[in-house]
């Protein structure tokens, strides 16, 4: 099966490599949303915040922007647009390992979050961020990011297998905002509202962000790393496995 | 003496074989009930019907696709449901919507589709001999979006060949290509067999079922509704076949007028003509023509011919599939050609 995922997975990177329209928006709005955000707030966050420890709000920000990189559904409408076109049929009549479809997709959302969340880190560091972490903070920042969006890809792959339909598949990005919001994303836990601040600490999502924050403010925080790698795994093995079953169950 | 070696079973079983194979959708559709079907090794087997006859549901079935609802299909010997891996190493298809990734090139596709079926080392060599067969060497580079209709059902046709299958599926080859490119996939369907390929092809053109198939199977409505070689099926219709067009006149009065003709066996309507099916087709004009007269009724065009697979489907399903939809032999298509994009 390995050598079918490196085959698939080398489809999908060339796929991504040769239609960057699909890529280049996704990038768009989290380096949008990164300046905006620093203009907005940065005065009303000077570096002396406490939560700062000394660096410019863009610092805060910056694991935020990182999962607006790598969170797409970029995925999930390739696949469904290989359903609607008729390559998925394809591929599931050719004597492969289904689940193969799916980690060659992953494999690419790797590369493509990795390659999304560089650049996404270049342009925190163009505003004045430095990762705490260093050099292999920084590298260990962009494969979690990456990781963080092979585990969200899962959504949107989910939805395009179960309802085979592009816009439904499109809307995915709906799940984004409760889970990248209901966070301590502008904030620390303790400086949100009550509500919000448990809606955030149920929200797996806010430990990923407290892991990744946690490289660029504090320098290594081992806990933080450990509880942002396994919540991101824990995500990714539950929809991975459910994109699986999806596929193993496809016209079945 | 050497004692006779007898061949082994599966080179004289049939290629596919269904029984009461049968599938149904949630929505309460029937697509396919309880049909059966034998295919002999090495033949063009030609599966013959309208639009949602049942066709597609039946490949899907075939190629591991599509579970089915109930019965049995056996595809080289092996049985879909429960060898489908081993089944999927030994077909080709090409489905109707053809499948092909748009993003790379026609080598790049023919490639992955090599090793997919664990061609490795001669997945190069593999390609570049497809591309010869199918015509598409020059545009091997370019990206198949690109690629005229013609072009796609090509490669896509290469794809399927790339592990040299036993039992090739062709889903309605030549849909919406234009006479030139649909020749030219005839042709290379015709090399295909030739080269000890099974191949099935599924189609709604009655002259593409005439000109290709060794036999064929009529399906409609989920059901088969004759099978048998091309030529047999129109010699057991008989007589010729004498087509009325009505014009407006009203059929039961037409039929009432030609009630006794001489050597008049049946009479079928054909959605906006009758057809007559007699012995001496043309010996028979001059007295329909005063027939008809004597009762008021002007009719539009009538013409006599030989029965065709068309009339054999009409005396089985009581409707035509020509010339609404028969495509097959009217002029256009949405493929313009090869052209260059």
């Amino acid at each position: 099966m390995l050598h079918q995922i490196t085959l698939l997975g080398r489809r999908a990177i060339r796929e991504t490599i040769r239609y960057p329209e699909a890529t280049i928006p996704t990038l768009f709005i989290p380096l949008f949303f990164l300046a905006v955000n620093i203009g907005q707030v940065s005065e009303t966050f000077p570096s002396s915040t406490p939560f700062l420890n000394g660096q410019g709000y863009v610092a805060f920000q910056l694991p935020v922007s990182l999962m607006f990189a790598v969170a797409t559904a970029t995925s999930g409408l390739a696949l469904v647009t290989e359903i609607d076109n008729g390559y998925f049929d394809k591929l599931l009549v050719a004597p492969i390992h289904r689940a193969s479809i799916i980690y060659g997709r992953l494999v690419a959302d790797f590369a493509r979050g990795a390659g999304g969340a560089a650049l996404v880190l270049l342009a925190g560091i163009a505003f004045g961020a430095h990762v705490e972490a260093g050099i292999l903070g920084a590298v260990v920042l962009i494969v979690l990011s990456a990781l963080f969006g092979v585990a969200y890809a899962g959504f949107a792959i989910l939805i395009a297998l179960r309802t085979r339909n592009v816009q439904a598949t499109n809307t995915s990005f709906l799940i984004f905002f409760p889970l990248l919001f209901l966070t301590p994303n502008f904030v620390p836990f303790d400086l949100l509202t009550p509500v919000m601040e448990a809606l955030a600490r149920i929200n797996p999502v806010s430990y990923v962000i407290e892991g990744l924050r946690s490289l660029i403010i504090e320098g290594w925080n081992v806990d933080k790393l450990a509880v942002c790698l396994g919540v991101t795994v824990a995500m990714g093995a539950v929809l991975t496995v459910m994109c699986l079953r999806a596929i193993r169950n496809y016209d079945r | 003496m050497e004692a006779e070696v007898p061949k082994p079973e599966r080179d004289t079983a049939p290629a596919i074989e269904a029984r009461a194979l049968s599938r149904s959708f949630g929505d309460g559709i029937d697509a396919v009930r309880e049909i059966d079907l034998s295919v002999k090794r090495g033949e063009i087997f030609g599966f013959l019907g309208p639009n949602g006859a049942g066709k597609t549901t039946t490949v899907r079935m075939l190629c591991t696709l599509l579970p089915p609802s109930s019965g049995t299909a056996i595809v080289d010997g092996l049985d879909v449901e429960e060898a489908g891996p081993e089944v999927r190493n030994r077909i080709g298809v090409a489905l109707q919507e053809i499948g092909l990734d748009p993003v790379q090139t026609g080598r790049e596709l023919l490639e992955l589709q090599c090793g997919l079926y664990g061609i490795e080392r001669e997945a190069a060599e593999r390609s570049e001999e497809l591309l010869g067969i199918v015509e598409l060497r020059d545009a091997a580079d370019r990206r198949i979006k690109g690629y005229s209709g013609g072009m796609k059902r090509r490669l896509d046709l290469a794809a399927a060949l790339v592990h040299q299958p036993k039992v090739l599926f062709l889903d309605e080859p030549t849909t919406g290509l234009d006479p030139s490119s649909r020749r030219r996939i005839w042709e290379e369907v015709r090399a295909i067999n030739d080269g000890g390929a099974t191949v099935f092809l599924t189609t709604q053109y009655l002259e593409e079922a005439d000109e290709l198939c060794d036999r064929l199977a009529i399906i409609d409505e989920g059901r088969i509704v004759a099978r048998g070689a091309p030529e047999e099926l129109k010699a057991e219709i008989g007589t010729d076949v004498v087509s009325i067009g009505l014009e407006g006149a009203d059929p039961e009065a037409t039929r009432h007028a030609l009630q006794g003709l001489d050597g008049l066996e049946r009479i079928v309507d054909g959605q906006g003509s009758l057809a007559l099916f007699v012995t001496d087709g043309a010996g028979s004009i001059v007295e329909i023509v005063r027939r008809l007269d004597a009762a008021g009724i002007t009719p539009g065009a009538i013409s006599v011919s030989r029965p065709s697979l068309d009339d054999v489907f009409l005396e089985a399903t009581g409707r035509r599939l020509a010339p609404e939809d028969d495509a097959g032999s009217r002029d256009g298509g949405d493929d313009a050609g090869e052209g260059e994009g």
